[in-house]
């Protein structure tokens, strides 16, 4: 067995990891902390001649990081970041970066990441389409009772409008999102939809302080979109989706 | 007042609260985001399989808009009481997710179960999501 070091993310050269947290590989193994200066990386031995990631490979990285985030600041890294042993990140990793890894970590002092995602209930949403657009209505109307191997250009038409108000929605939504908990958050980041129902994908990074304020916001927003769209929200989190790797 | 954000399953609440993020989230949130390490590092990185998860995103196609046609008709036999009322309740209670059957029918469905097989292959493990193939995978939760 070759073995090669993987690194989770980049945390305060104080940081301990209790000694029962375990990181990737099968068996999965300790996860310990390289330190040079003011910071330190999360690091765990793994097998390079083994495949990472199984689905346990990537809940176990993420969720380290999630425990982490809860304590101290973390610069989470992208899942498979390995180097050849300790050394090399020490001395290629931390050395050359500490001054921008330390900014990085006392800017997130105190901050973590929640993301949000909502989706429409779709014969809410499909009925409300056809109510305000009446190319949809009109199509719709043309192709009630006929088989589903008729009309295939018909159908391709009002899925196309439909797809198009949808993706509309999406984005006024989102925006709605965004501006409404804009007063409780520090940063927001907008993800791709997961799924064509989505009605909005948001990250967003919020201090810690005000994190039941954040919950609160939340709700009332799903309170306001009830019937209509339901949020899932996760969280808190590393945040991922605001540490950019300088270019 | 009551508690703002509780757990999923608290009932009752407006909003979910899953306590951990499921592998559908991690696979959202770790392969594509964070600091990509070569961008620091040009040496001593180590090459490794990395299974890798494709077609993630939402492309709108003619699945899709085959889809939509498909379900808007169910909101007509909804609306005129027709039918079919039964089935179309019975799709709406999971919430959306009543279309999964539909999409199977799709005529480009061969090669999109093919790559859609490597992803839920990742997703075996996660509880109970719903199968369907598509263009997308969906990493929907219920």
């Amino acid at each position: 067995m070759s073995t090669g070091c993987y690194i989770y993310g980049i945390v305060n050269a104080d940081v301990e990891v209790l000694p029962q947290a375990r990181g990737v590989g099968d068996p999965p193994v300790p996860v310990e902390v390289v330190s040079r200066g003011d910071v330190g990386a999360l690091v765990s031995d793994v097998d390079v001649d083994e495949t990472l990631g199984r689905p346990e490979d990537l809940l176990a990285h993420e969720k380290l990081l999630d425990a982490v985030v809860v304590d101290t600041p973390v610069l989470p890294l992208r899942f498979g970041a390995l180097m050849t042993d300790r050394d090399a990140v020490v001395q290629k990793l931390l050395e050359p970066h500490q001054d921008e890894f330390a900014d990085a970590l006392s800017e997130l002092a105190g901050r973590v990441q929640y993301a949000a995602r909502a989706r429409y209930f779709e014969q809410p949403l499909l009925a409300e389409i056809l109510a305000e657009n009446a190319t949809a209505a009109d199509l719709a109307g043309q192709l009630r009772g006929r088989g589903a191997d008729e009309s295939l250009d018909l159908r391709q038409q009002l899925g196309e409008i439909v797809s198009r108000e949808v993706e509309a929605r999406r984005q006024v939504d989102t925006e709605a999102l965004i501006q409404a908990l804009s007063p409780v958050t520090v940063a927001s980041a907008v993800r791709p939809p997961t799924h064509e129902e989505d009605s909005a994908h948001v990250a967003f990074l919020i201090d810690t302080a005000r994190e039941t304020e954040f919950q609160d916001a939340v709700d009332d927003i799903g309170r306001r979109w009830e019937g209509r769209a339901r949020i899932r929200l996760l969280g808190p989190m590393a945040p991922y989706d605001f540490v950019v790797t300088a270019s | 007042m009551t508690t703002a954000v509780q757990p999923a399953g608290g009932g009752g609440d407006v909003i979910d609260r899953p306590s951990g993020s499921s592998l559908a989230d991690v696979v959202d949130t770790i392969l594509d985001k964070g600091l990509v390490i070569d961008a620091y590092v040009r040496v001593s990185l180590v090459g490794i399989e990395v299974l890798t998860v494709d077609a993630r995103i939402v492309v709108a196609s003619v699945d899709t808009y085959l889809r939509f046609a498909e379900a808007v008709n169910r909101v007509d036999l909804a609306q005129t009481g027709g039918k079919g009322l039964p089935e179309v309740l019975e799709d709406t209670k999971g919430g959306g997710h009543g279309m999964a059957k539909g999409v199977a029918k799709g005529a480009a469905t061969g090669a999109i179960e093919a790559a859609g097989d490597t992803v839920r292959r990742l997703f075996d493990h996660d509880d109970n999501r719903p199968q369907r193939s598509s263009q997308h995978v969906d990493r929907g939760e219920g």
